[in-house]
């Protein structure tokens, strides 16, 4: 699309690496992504995908390399790293909402507590976050109280909630059952529609294809192969893509 | 004006007496008498004025016990120590702090003086400068009342008796067992000394004659049946070389009261008719009525010390439990050892500590309150950093992750939410905690702390009724421990929701 040629980096990471005691899961990942592009990464378990969202919000401290997010080199000590979360969205695959919040409550803490807004700012923009991800009867409910597709989208709803430049999504499906998978995918569909740059870790083929401007295939740490999701699923040129995309397609 | 300064530089000196600054106690005595000689024609002037603090047993009537009614102490001891000071012109603040425990006081400065029934030894003397003995006393041996098997020493052989600790009965027990072949089994109070015997756990007790005329007098249950060892003169005592004064003041006045009648007026109202000084006669429910105010007191302080300590408690957990998960290596060890040192040793270790041990290091006289309150803070603090550490780690690390991942601190994060939840974890914990360490306060009782157990301790003392005084105290700590837990549980749902 035309997004990935017109747009400034957003996100630019240079030979990123992380360890885990020993075992070394990210081996040098080059990645570029443009303001409004929407990417994919794809690839076996333990391939690192996840790791690599993480280190983008510094859930992770990378071993080595670089990472520079909308102006902000995150190697840098003086960066403050809660002011660079505050313009990136996450999405976790098990929610993470908190329990002993009602949902308004989970949605407007963030506003709130950095200042962003005052309360009634915060409460109205819930509002009207719940209203679009189709849940403004759930407001006063508690987390366990919602299935877990309204959890995810109130999860979604709360990300927002901090006007992120960049959403994070954390296999944001694989913990929901097959029937609320639609409805969570048709939030992140209608987000990618507003120009938002969005990063997806997901196992969803069908949607990275249908949805995303390019496909990053990751294997063994590091990138693979990387192309529009014509390109990378219609003629995958590495043998491994090939070799992962014949069990999952 | 003079006085009060030379008593607060002789009270300072003294305090440090014992750890060792002998030269300051010097100067300070030397100060004293000084300041005194302006008005040396007088007769008392060294101890005119002053307050002196006086150590004393909990439970060896008819020498010193709590009146049951009023909660007083009184007793021959009392009476005597009061009629002197009155005499001699100086007041007593009198410490009931139980035997052992009196006598660590004089010697670590925590009190001048003490008297407590406390027989004159050469033992003792290496430790104590003695008065003038002011009763005469000696050991008699008791069985119970139904006891017709045992008539005389030689009755015991291959049997158990039982002798007071550290007291006159025990070395005299000690003598007889070589001869008659018995086994002595050393006790801390005159109350359960004649629980065992009633109990069949000892054949017979050895006390001192007052103690035990008195007790069977009053229904203990008990009857004599060998003559009075004679022996054994009582002295008040202060600390070697320490208090000179003090102890000319007594003698003066003993030999004053002697003189005047009124030293035979103390000893016929507690001996000469001990019947009728039976204090509580009557049903359970009397007994009730008749100990409400003591165990009132008692009941005050056990919750208000174990309120004190718990919130401290709370604080030390927190910052322990936090200290527990934190990254640094050498954070992390502090907190281990803090809760190693604390939950690996008994709390009457630290009680005996904090308030005779501390005082003889630093020079400062002990508060029971305060060392009481640190003993019982610092062990419920090390048994709730292990709670609050466990209920911080029992939180799923994906909370803390996506209160960061929305822009938020450390700190804000923990606070908004991880800690709420924590505590929602830990709460059923932290309610157990603190019944325990209501149940552990009656431990500070060894210190003479007067707490529920301790009062109940000083009426059973006197009137022997023991198994309803304990009775009583434990239903009370059941019916306070079940309504304080009720209510925590009803905080817990509305702040826990």
């Amino acid at each position: 699309m035309s997004a990935e040629t017109t747009g400034e980096p957003i996100i630019e990471v240079k030979d990123l690496r992380k360890s885990f005691g020993s075992n070394e899961v990210l081996k040098g990942i080059d990645l570029t992504v443009r303001a409004g592009e929407v990417v994919s990464l794809i690839g076996p378990s333990g391939s690192g995908k996840s790791t690599i969202l993480r280190c983008l919000n510094q859930l992770e401290t990378p071993s080595g390399g670089s990472i520079v997010i909308d102006g902000f080199d995150l190697t840098d000590q003086k960066v403050d790293i809660n002011e660079v979360r505050r313009h990136i969205g996450m999405v976790f695959q098990h929610f993470n909402l908190f329990p002993n919040m009602t949902v308004r409550e989970n949605i407007t803490l963030a506003p709130i507590e950095t200042g962003k807004k005052s309360k009634a700012e915060a409460n109205a923009q819930a509002e009207a976050l719940l209203e679009r991800v189709g849940l403004s009867d759930k407001a006063d409910a508690r987390p366990a109280q919602l299935s877990g597709g309204q959890k995810q989208r109130v999860a979604i709803a709360r990300a927002l909630a901090m006007e992120p430049k960049i959403m994070l999504f954390d296999e944001a499906t694989s913990a929901l059952d097959p029937e609320m998978v639609g409805e969570v995918l048709a939030v992140i569909r209608e987000l990618a529609g507003t120009g938002m740059t969005l990063v997806l870790v997901t196992h969803e083929m069908g949607f990275a294809r249908e949805v995303c401007d390019r496909v990053v295939f990751l294997s063994d740490g590091v990138v693979c192969e990387q192309g529009t999701p014509d390109e990378l699923f219609g003629s995958p040129k590495q043998e491994r893509t090939q070799e992962f995309l014949s069990k999952v397609l | 004006m003079h006085h009060r300064n030379a008593h607060h530089r002789l009270r300072i000196a003294l305090a440090g007496g014992l750890a060792g600054f002998l030269l300051l106690a010097t100067a300070g005595a030397a100060t004293a008498a000084e300041l005194s000689e302006p008005d040396a024609g007088a007769a008392h002037s060294a101890v005119e004025g002053e307050t002196y603090v006086i150590a004393t047993d909990t439970t060896f009537a008819p020498f010193e016990f709590r009146d049951t009614s009023s909660g007083d102490l009184k007793g021959i001891d009392i009476d005597i120590l009061k009629a002197i000071a009155d005499q001699q012109g100086f007041e007593v603040e009198i410490q009931s702090l139980g035997f052992q425990a009196a006598l660590s006081a004089v010697t670590s400065g925590q009190a001048d003086g003490v008297i407590a029934g406390m027989s004159i030894t050469d033992e003792r003397k290496e430790t104590f400068d003695f008065s003038e003995p002011y009763f005469d006393s000696g050991v008699q041996m008791a069985v119970a009342a139904d006891d017709d098997t045992t008539k005389g020493y030689e009755d015991l052989a291959g049997k158990t008796v039982v002798a007071k600790s550290g007291a006159e009965g025990l070395a005299e027990a000690q003598k007889l067992a070589e001869k008659y072949d018995f086994t002595v089994k050393p006790l801390d109070q005159s109350a359960t000394m004649v629980e065992s015997v009633k109990n069949g756990s000892a054949v017979a007790l050895f006390d001192d004659y007052p103690v035990l005329a008195y007790g069977i007098a009053q229904g203990s249950g008990l009857k004599a049946v060998t003559d009075k060892i004679p022996g054994g003169q009582y002295g008040f005592a202060v600390n070697k070389g320490d208090n000179g004064e003090l102890l000319a003041a007594f003698n003066d006045g003993l030999a004053k009261l002697k003189a005047t009648g009124e030293y035979d007026e103390i000893l016929d109202t507690y001996l000469a008719d001990p019947a009728s000084q039976a204090s509580s006669g009557g049903s359970f429910f009397d007994l009730i009525a008749d100990s409400a105010p003591a165990l009132g007191k008692g009941l005050w302080n056990t919750v208000s010390i174990t309120v004190v300590a718990f919130v401290i408690a709370l604080v030390l957990g927190v910052v322990f439990g936090f200290m527990k998960i934190a990254r640094s290596r050498v954070v992390r060890g502090i907190a281990s050892v803090y809760v190693a040192i604390f939950r690996g040793t008994p709390v009457l270790v630290w009680a005996f500590l904090f308030y005779f041990g501390l005082p003889q290091l630093t020079g400062a006289p002990g508060n029971i309150f305060w060392a009481g309150t640190a003993t019982l803070a610092l062990n419920a603090g090390a048994y709730l950093t292990e709670v609050i550490r466990g209920g911080l780690r029992a939180v799923d690390p994906g909370q803390m992750e996506a209160a960061r991942s929305l822009g938020l601190g450390w700190g804000k994060s923990m606070q908004r939410v991880v800690v709420p939840q924590a505590v929602k974890i830990s709460t059923p914990a932290i309610i157990n905690q603190f019944v325990i360490t209501l149940k552990d306060s009656s431990l500070l009782l060894t210190i003479g702390f007067a707490e529920l157990l301790y009062q109940a301790q000083q009426i059973y003392s006197a009137n022997y009724r023991t198994t309803e005084m304990l009775i009583i105290v434990g239903l009370m700590y059941f019916v306070v421990i079940t309504l304080l837990t009720w209510v925590a549980n009803i905080v817990d749902r509305k702040v826990n929701k």
